[in-house]
């Protein structure tokens, strides 16, 4: 059976910081690894702080709702926020391939994420951000790095 | 975040415990801005405890490698884990810093 967890946070950069310690608690009960650990932290750290810093057109106090679930052999991390329509999967892809001095910074995170997970769906629903990203429990297994058959 | 510098020669080596994210990322990026800021302006990070290091820190060490190519300075990391190392494949900066799998090759990098 699917065991998920929710919070909620402000729109405010330094609320992330109890982001980490709520994903430890869910990966302790769960048993994940530290890369799953891992995968999962760099990715909310990406597109929660997105939303923070460029979602809302105005400098009130706003709730992001984030859910952590398992299914099978996914994780699944959800965002919902009431920001600007913003759809991480319609985003020009960088080149991490060009020159140290060339390199434009943003759009970096999206494209960390859009390469940890193996699917990330958006959808905008009666005003809100929806973002679903999941990403395998045996991230080793994926695109063969380790050489599976 | 906790950081921790020592002096290796003539190489600050900073260890970095703990998490690298958006939080986090500004007190490192403040701390390699003030240490290359002065001579010998040699830094190695020792990401030996890293638990995770998100865009937020990729930016701060490309900002502190900018730092250092312009004043003369040279900067190195050590101690990434495999999962670290990935990530640093994924943003393209794997063939842009100096990574030395452990501390005495990285301070030997740098020297």
């Amino acid at each position: 059976m699917a065991h998920a967890v929710e919070t909620s946070i402000l729109n405010k950069i330094r609320d992330l910081s109890r982001i980490p310690d709520w994903v430890a608690g869910f990966a302790a009960e769960q048993g994940l690894s530290d890369d799953v650990v891992f995968g999962v932290n760099v990715a909310l750290d990406e597109m929660l702080s997105n939303i923070i810093k460029y979602g809302y057109a105005d400098d009130a106090i706003h709730e992001i709702r984030v859910r952590l679930s398992v299914a099978g052999q996914v994780v699944v991390a959800e965002i919902e926020d009431d920001g600007e329509p913003f759809d991480p999967c319609a985003a020009a892809p960088v080149n991490v391939d060009a020159p140290l001095e060339d390199r434009k910074v943003g759009g970096l995170g999206i494209h960390i994420v859009r390469t940890l997970c193996t699917e990330v769906g958006y959808a905008r629903v009666n005003g809100r951000n929806r973002l679903v990203m999941k990403m395998l429990l045996e991230p080793n297994t994926r695109k063969g790095i380790h050489g599976t058959q | 975040m906790e950081l921790s510098e020592r002096k290796d020669n003539d190489v600050t080596v900073l260890e970095v415990v703990g998490r690298v994210d958006s939080v986090t990322a500004p007190d490192l990026g403040d701390r390699l801005t003030s240490i290359l800021a002065t001579p010998p302006r040699r830094v190695l990070i020792d990401f030996g405890k890293l638990e995770y290091i998100s865009s937020a820190g990729f930016r701060v060490l490309f900002l502190a490698s900018k730092q250092a190519g312009e004043s003369g300075g040279r900067l190195a990391l050590c101690g990434l884990s495999a999962k670290a190392l990935e990530l640093f494949s994924i943003s393209g900066f794997l063939k842009l810093f100096t990574i030395a799998p452990t501390r005495a090759e990285g301070v030997a990098a740098l020297r």
